[in-house]
């Protein structure tokens, strides 16, 4: 065998190996957490972990639904603000501007995606808390006293500093996907589009995004799940205080990642207070595994009826 | 041939960046008949379809020269309100282009955009234009289903329905049938032989038997200059230029080897006459003599002149805004009396 063929099938071989072993890290990793989560398991039974939000360590209660909540209602808030950011600014940039515009402007937006998210936590806690504290709050909540506004919280950490501050962190993400989508939409159909006398916002909003939905929708599931397992900048603005349920976008919340980065290895005294967290963390993982699969789901019906 | 003009292109030059795609194009599309615009591939023909419609304007670095006059109304004026003027003319591209949703709104896409809501009227253009188009007895049992589910032949046709339905005076086709199996082009030709009493049609196309089959008028481009135009039949039959000679006979074109070059201005030289025929003397038969002068009467006296003299004028070129050049090879004419 000579030397290049010696090469090929080694390199080949070496790849398939590396392959191979990303793809069972996942599942090492489910079966490490479930082994560790397994104490606290034969306790109580995952409906009731799950389902209650009775969260008393020191008393054996172990309820994660508040922090399940919590993790939920602040990406709900954080999509909700970045979603319409993010697919208006995309167009702006693939339908709108001009190509210097958009050559200026794109590799700023991809900046924002590569900054550490402390920064965007201290970011946070400096500029989104003291507007949500002074303004935001006080306005909506004593206009609007009613879910999902009113609240007692003065604090100004909350769930909607949190999804703030979530909301910008993504955005750079899904704009840059969805710009890329819609500018891989082929010229052909804006051409028939525009060629019947159409308006470039008429063009945009019947052919260029419905062809790009796919990948709109893809878009959004990869920010969500970024949103979702976002730590360190939720767990300096959301508050982390236990309140059950978040009944207001201003109460604060408390999110799986924050709680597992905030107590893992520094609660150990309390029994089963290990297995709980890891077991949040497993929750956490299922979570995002669950979205992602929807949104395959979704790709997969919006491709079908397309095609 | 004394006809309605309908589109006119005046001194039209368009660029991408450095390149020049059109070059000092200046024409007239007859009103109601079909014309086709021939030449290789990369010439500029699809930019000239494309001026008609200011669809250049979608692409970024495109600039615009000259005028391009719709019913007389110069189409590049800034006042002009592009989407109207979209909606007079329809386009069929290369590929059909359907519109990612279903049938039935395909054909009336453009009727919404222009504000029709009442749904009877929309029921009875999308039976009408499917007709029209000859598509109707085939999708008429699932309207409502993806239209990407067409054949790529039906796609077309529903592209022409859809261009019909917003009501055009124009039909502009960019070798609508290059993508097509030869039943799908065959029916799309015939649709355009009958849509022509009420439509005028501009066709670009590459294939000269297409252009035979349908043309009443051919415009010939070669690298973005404008080489010979004129009624179908004397253009296809009887070119009579080298290049469009050499075209439709299937050969290669040939720049010709200039043998000597004269350059004549209006008040310099006011005998251009003598000036070109005592160059041509100096010349031994079947060598070329290259022209140039700075108006278009000049252009046409000294063209005249030298076919009298049974010349052979190979190329009348416009070079830019003021100076033609006249391409003119030598013949034997001792046995003329």
């Amino acid at each position: 065998m000579n030397i290049r063929q010696f090469k090929e099938t080694i390199a080949h071989r070496l790849m398939f190996l590396l392959c191979l072993f990303v793809l069972s890290l996942v599942f090492l990793m489910v079966f490490g957490l479930y082994q560790r989560a397994k104490p606290i398991l034969a306790v109580s039974s995952m409906k009731d972990l799950v389902f209650s939000a009775n969260w008393h360590p020191t008393q054996g209660h172990f309820g994660l639904a508040g922090f399940i909540a919590g993790t939920l209602w602040v990406t709900a808030i954080a999509i909700v603000i970045a979603v319409p950011l993010s697919l208006l600014t995309a167009t702006y940039l693939s339908e709108y501007c001009s190509r210097w515009v958009r050559e200026i402007i794109k590799p700023v937006i991809d900046l924002l995606a590569g900054i550490s998210p402390v920064v965007y936590g201290v970011w946070g806690m400096i500029a989104v808390v003291p507007l949500v504290r002074d303004y935001l709050m006080p306005f909506l909540s004593e206009r609007l006293p009613f879910f999902p506004f009113a609240s007692e919280n003065y604090t100004g950490f909350s769930a909607l500093t949190a999804g703030i501050v979530l909301a910008i962190m993504i955005s750079p993400l899904i704009i840059s996907i969805i710009e890329e989508v819609m500018r891989a939409v082929s010229f052909g159909v804006r051409e028939a589009s525009v060629s019947l006398g159409a308006t470039k916002w008429q063009t945009t909003k019947w052919v260029v995004l419905r062809k790009a939905s796919p990948g709109i929708v893809a878009a959004v599931i990869l920010g969500l799940s970024r949103a979702m397992g976002e730590t360190m900048a939720v767990l300096m603005v959301a508050g982390c205080a236990m309140q059950g349920f978040p009944k207001s976008i201003f109460d604060t919340a408390y999110p799986l990642p924050a709680l597992i980065a905030n107590t893992y290895g520094e609660m150990m005294s309390v029994p089963l207070y290990d297995a709980a967290v890891l077991l949040a963390a497993l929750i956490l993982f299922l979570i995002t595994v669950f979205f992602n699969i929807v949104a395959w789901g979704i790709l997969l019906y919006i491709e079908r009826k397309e095609a | 041939m004394q006809t309605k003009t309908h589109i006119s292109a005046r001194d039209l030059t368009v660029s991408y960046g450095e390149q020049q795609a059109l070059n000092h194009i200046s024409i007239d599309i007859p009103d109601k008949k079909i014309t086709a615009i021939i030449g290789p591939s990369g010439c500029g023909k699809t930019t000239l379809l494309k001026s008609f419609n200011r669809l250049l304007d979608l692409q970024d670095g495109v600039r615009v020269a000259g005028q391009v006059l719709v019913d007389g109304e110069n189409i590049y004026d800034p006042g002009v309100e592009k989407t109207h003027l979209r909606k007079r003319m329809g386009l069929l591209s290369q590929r059909p282009t359907v519109l990612p949703m279903s049938i039935y709104d395909n054909v009336v896409y453009g009727l919404r955009i222009h504000g029709v809501k009442d749904k009877k009227i929309l029921d009875q253009a999308v039976e009408r234009y499917l007709q029209e188009a000859n598509l109707w007895s085939e999708v008429k049992d699932r309207l409502h289903s993806s239209a990407t589910r067409l054949s790529i032949g039906q796609q077309q046709r529903l592209c022409l329905a859809r261009g019909l339905a917003v009501e055009p005076e124009i039909i502009l086709g960019d070798e609508p049938t290059s993508a097509l199996d030869p039943v799908s082009a065959e029916q799309i030709e015939q649709r355009f032989l009958v849509l022509k009493n009420q439509y005028t049609i501009v066709l670009v196309t590459h294939i000269l038997r297409q252009a035979k089959r349908l043309a009443d008028y051919v415009i010939f481009l070669y690298l973005g200059n404008l080489i010979e135009h004129g009624p179908a039949e004397q253009v296809l039959n009887n070119p009579r230029y080298a290049k469009t000679q050499a075209y439709i006979e299937g050969k290669f074109i040939e720049e010709p080897t200039i043998h000597k070059e004269i350059t004549l201005q209006k008040e310099r030289s006011a005998d251009y006459l003598t000036s070109t025929l005592l160059a041509l003397d100096e010349l031994q038969v079947d060598q070329v003599l290259k022209v140039v002068v700075d108006s278009e009467p000049t252009m046409n006296e000294i063209s005249k002149a030298v076919e009298l003299k049974c010349h052979k004028i190979l190329e009348v070129k416009r070079i830019d805004l003021l100076h033609w050049e006249i391409i003119i090879q030598k013949q034997n004419v001792n046995f003329i009396i």
